[in-house]
């Protein structure tokens, strides 16, 4: 950037934090230094960094809403961030703009056991709300792979999801009304009115539905009020081992075709299995091709019945092994063993990237293949780790930088969630569009598409400082060659896949 | 099916598709669509997303019209010079029945959308009272009926929406996949939006399986803080209610359970064992027959004020006893029936004259309002309208939801009036 620009970013953000300093007093932490501001710089995309200009941390709701205000006065853009342990690069500050940091924002401000209501501030783990209503018999149903560290604030703005939204549904599905502070300094609820008396219906437009999902360029959340479920009577756990994807993948129909909705059904193909076994010893076969993890629960009568039919079904379908989890220790080992997968790919590879694409479920073997087809032609290995109930897939690209891997790398990643999109399905089933596949959005979606999706941001905020330059394609980001019309897949010109 | 018809042609009790077509203004040769003489109100079905695009963006304020089964929803329209009729594009484009997903046209009826899921042993687990009002127009009046408490309603089970807006942009969210957060979620902007954006012409939708069976249980004599109790014992408990319904002044709580047929007979010895009062369980005939007449109380009759409130969760005995009060003062008969899982209430004030009607729907409202909640009027005594406005307190967010009209319809011709006098 030239000396003149960065001197006029320089002289905001000054502006900005001597009207912060005015309104919020010393309680307003202010990392300004250089050091501090780099631990800031990515979330958990690390491929991307941006060093942003100024970090604050609130010490209390009340001085959000001056943030953004100071923010808009001097036209400095800037993103809330939680725990930043989002994948697609959805808190990726903007170059010499604010990052608010909602760390310690992080109470359980009420919980009501019988509404089945909690009142939380955005910094709260999506872990600890189920941990402050465990008490009551309830627990909070979205459950991320990260839902230890990440924060409730983050679970709204990606809607995410987890292994159990097969059942249970998203982050969407489960909060009733977001307090926010707009782009335009004013801080209203979206869903009903009384963030502390949450009603499931609120008359109007549904701008919470919006605003879940809208990756932070809405606004941002001051308190969640989020709906609780009452534990299940009863979890069964299995694991299925397989000697090859597609019986795992026709397994998976098969129990779908029953009528049965599972809680969970991933699947890990032998890549992932061995580098989850080696990491946590979950007790996994290291042999299996493929395993199947299916967890069903409710009402005890219900799910025993449902079980017996589930693990006749992976019999039918040449499953090798069937380990049926004792007790709730055994079933931790077997999610915690799911759940590390992404951390444990660091004893296959230095670096990878993560997809996050979704296909029908009755796809999935074909794109399993597809993805074969691409990872062979790249020269890179692919693990395989997914939600098969729901088709969310999440390849895993293995790479070396200093094997200067990471552009073929990229591209591999890319042109996998553009299959999915070419097999009829989306580019992001629960990581969001971030920076990471905004590019990409072209692929799925048509101009009128994103000209309409703009309109509804521009509603929420016109200035376009709030999160800027996510989602959606802009030049800045994608340049002038990417985008555009649609063009087909690689694999389509091959005719190994067809569109519908 | 012909391009033009008069409004006449959507008939309420009807099929669509087995209604109109020859009483229409006619169509030429080819299909077209062909309208009425400028001048005066007119009427169009179109059977094409581009001929629907065509109609939309003609001059005038536009109503858009499914079965007409919620056109009195909200404050009423001003000076719609064209309605369009989605009963023309009622089809279903793309079902998938391992996938669990099914691609329809806006206009397609929920009954007869259900029957044919029905044949492959699915269900869309969505019960408003309406069932023979159109998809599309079930999303655009957020409508949602008992089950919602363990389903969600339909702003949960729409998974992609295409919409024509004011502008004739034709724009899609979503897609054909259960998860997916790709985009912002069009479809449930227009949840809710009771015609004001865009015509919602196709959705996708994900659906379940069927379940084996239904019960209901049933305790009479079952006042409203003894309804409050038993509701949260059984939303605590394991049994996995799907529904919870609670009539005044009946005074009876409806439990029903869907599942395996030896689950939910468990789950409904297991409900017997914590409700209190006169109890039965009913046969499926009887149960039958009780949601049905329960739907009815909610749809009502032409002459009768309907007031839906959103409150927070539960039956609170004080908004209970105030209705019955104010009702009592004004003369009317108050038909209450309240979700209390959900904090929802749908009141039938009939009888007396709409001087009644109004006014205990001002009195009514300002109790629930204080409270924290929202009353809505779904249907109105001729008259009302005079006296009592159709939204009351706007919520917080109304000034976003202007800027959001603002952007999508600038020159206001979708259903203008409908959220008076908020915009």
């Amino acid at each position: 950037m030239d000396a003149e620009a960065a001197t006029d970013r320089r002289r905001k953000l000054d502006a900005v934090l001597a009207d912060l300093r005015r309104e919020c007093g010393p309680t307003l932490r202010v990392l300004s230094g250089e050091a501090e501001r780099r631990a800031y710089e990515t979330d958990a995309l690390t491929a991307h960094r941006v060093l942003p200009g100024l970090v604050l941390l609130p010490a209390d709701r009340s001085q959000v809403a001056p943030i953004v205000r100071a923010c808009l006065r001097h036209g400095v853009p800037y993103v809330a961030r939680g725990a930043g342990t989002g994948l697609s690069g959805g808190a990726l500050p903007a170059e010499s703009g604010v990052v608010i940091a909602l760390a310690k924002l992080n109470r359980i401000l009420d919980v009501d056991p019988d509404r089945m209501v909690a009142v939380v501030e955005p910094g709260a783990t999506n872990l600890s709300i189920s941990a402050a209503v465990a008490g009551f018999g309830l627990y909070y149903a979205p459950d991320p792979s990260s839902q230890v560290v990440c924060t409730i604030g983050g679970n709204v703005a990606e809607n995410s999801g987890g292994a159990h939204c097969l059942k249970y549904g998203f982050t969407s599905h489960h909060v009733l009304a977001v307090e926010t502070v707009l782009p335009d300094g004013s801080t209203v609820v979206l869903g009903s009115d009384d963030i502390e008396a949450p009603c499931y219906d609120a008359p109007g437009y549904d701008l919470r539905g919006v605003f879940v999902g809208a990756e932070g360029t809405c606004g941002v959340a001051t308190r969640i009020a989020v709906r609780l479920l009452r534990k299940p009577e009863v979890v069964r756990t299995l694991v299925a081992d397989f000697p090859d994807v597609p019986s795992a993948c026709e397994t998976v129909s098969a129990v779908i075709a029953a009528g049965i909705v599972p809680a969970a059904i991933e699947m890990m193909d032998n890549l992932a299995i061995r580098a989850c076994e080696d990491a946590v010893h979950a007790g996994y076969d290291r042999e299996a091709a493929a395993s199947l993890i299916i967890e069903l629960d409710g009402p005890g009568e219900e799910c025993a019945e449902l079980f017996e039919q589930v693990s006749a079904l992976c019999s039918e379908h040449a499953c090798t092994r069937l380990r049926i989890a004792a007790d709730d220790a055994e079933r931790a080992a077997i999610w915690a063993g799911r759940k590390a997968a992404f951390a444990a790919m660091g004893r296959l590879s230095p670096e990878f990237l993560l997809q996050d694409g979704v296909v029908p479920r009755t796809r999935l073997a074909e794109a399993l293949a597809g993805i074969a087809d691409l990872s062979s032609a790249a020269g890179l290995r692919v693990a395989n780790v997914f939600h098969a109930g729901d088709g969310n897939l999440h390849p895993l690209v293995l790479y070396r930088e200093s094997d200067g891997e990471g552009p073929a790398a990229e591209a591999l990643a890319a042109a996998i969630a553009e299959l999915c999109v070419a097999l009829g399905g989306s580019l992001s089933g629960e990581h969001g569009i971030g920076v990471d596949k905004a590019c990409s959005m072209p692929k799925m979606f048509s101009p009128a598409d994103l000209t309409a999706m703009d309109r509804l941001r521009a509603a929420f905020d016109p200035s376009g400082l709030c999160n800027p330059n996510k989602v959606f394609p802009t030049p800045a980001l994608c340049g002038e060659a990417r985008g555009g019309a649609y063009q087909p897949h690689p694999l389509e010109e091959t005719g190994k896949i067809q569109r519908w | 099916m012909v391009g033009a018809s008069s409004s006449s042609a959507s008939t309420p009790g009807g099929h669509p598709s087995a209604g109109g077509s020859s009483a229409s203004h006619g169509s030429s040769a080819d299909g077209a669509p062909t309208f009425e003489p400028s001048s005066g109100p007119r009427s169009i079905t179109p059977t094409t997303v581009k001929d629907l695009r065509d109609a939309v963006t003609t001059n005038g304020a536009v109503l858009i019209r499914g079965t007409g089964t919620a056109t009195t929803w909200g404050a009423p329209v001003r000076d719609a010079r064209t309605t369009v009729s989605l009963a023309g594009m009622d089809r279903v484009l793309d079902y998938r029945p391992a996938d669990m997903t099914v691609h329809v046209q806006g206009g397609i009826r929920l009954d007869a959308l259900q029957e044919e899921l029905a044949e492959h042993g699915q269900w869309l687990p969505y019960d408003p009272a309406r069932s023979e009002a159109t998809i599309g127009g079930l999303l655009a009046t957020g409508d949602a009926g008992p089950r919602r408490m363990a389903y969600g309603s339909l702003r949960e089970l729409v998974i992609g929406a295409t919409m024509v807006f004011p502008d004739g942009a034709i724009a899609k969210s979503g897609g054909h996949v259960i998860k997916n957060v790709a985009g912002y979620d069009l479809a449930k902007l227009c949840h809710g939006s009771l015609g004001t954006l865009g015509v919602v012409v196709e959705l996708v939708l994900r659906v379940h399986p069927l379940p084996q069976t239904s019960r209901t249980v049933m305790a009479r004599d079952v006042d409203t803080a003894t309804a409050q109790r038993l509701t949260w014992a059984l939303t605590k408990s394991a049994i996995e209610p799907t529904a919870v319904e609670w009539c005044e002044p009946e005074q009876v709580l409806a439990v029903r359970f869907d599942g395996t047929a030896d689950g939910a007979a468990a789950r409904a010895a297991a409900a017997r064992s914590m409700l209190t009062g006169s109890l039965a369980e009913l046969d499926e005939g009887e149960a039958h027959s009780f949601w049905e007449s329960h739907a009815a109380r909610v749809v009502a009759e032409p002459g009768d004020t309907v007031m839906r409130a959103a409150t927070r969760p539960g039956v609170d005995p004080a908004l209970v006893g105030a209705l019955s009060a104010w009702a009592d003062r004004a003369g009317v008969k108050a038909l209450l029936t309240c979700s209390p899982a959900t904090g929802a209430y749908t009141v039938r004030i009939t009888g007396s004259d709409a001087k009644a009607h109004a006014e205990v729907v001002k009195n009514w409202r300002a109790s629930v309002e204080a409270v924290g909640g929202f009353v809505m009027l779904r249907r109105r005594r001729p008259g009302v309208d005079a006296m009592v406005e159709s939204w009351g307190r706007a919520p917080g967010s109304v000034e976003v939801m202007r800027r959001v009209k603002g952007n999508f319809d600038p020159e206001n011709r979708f259903a203008p009036g409908r959220f008076a006098p908020w915009f």
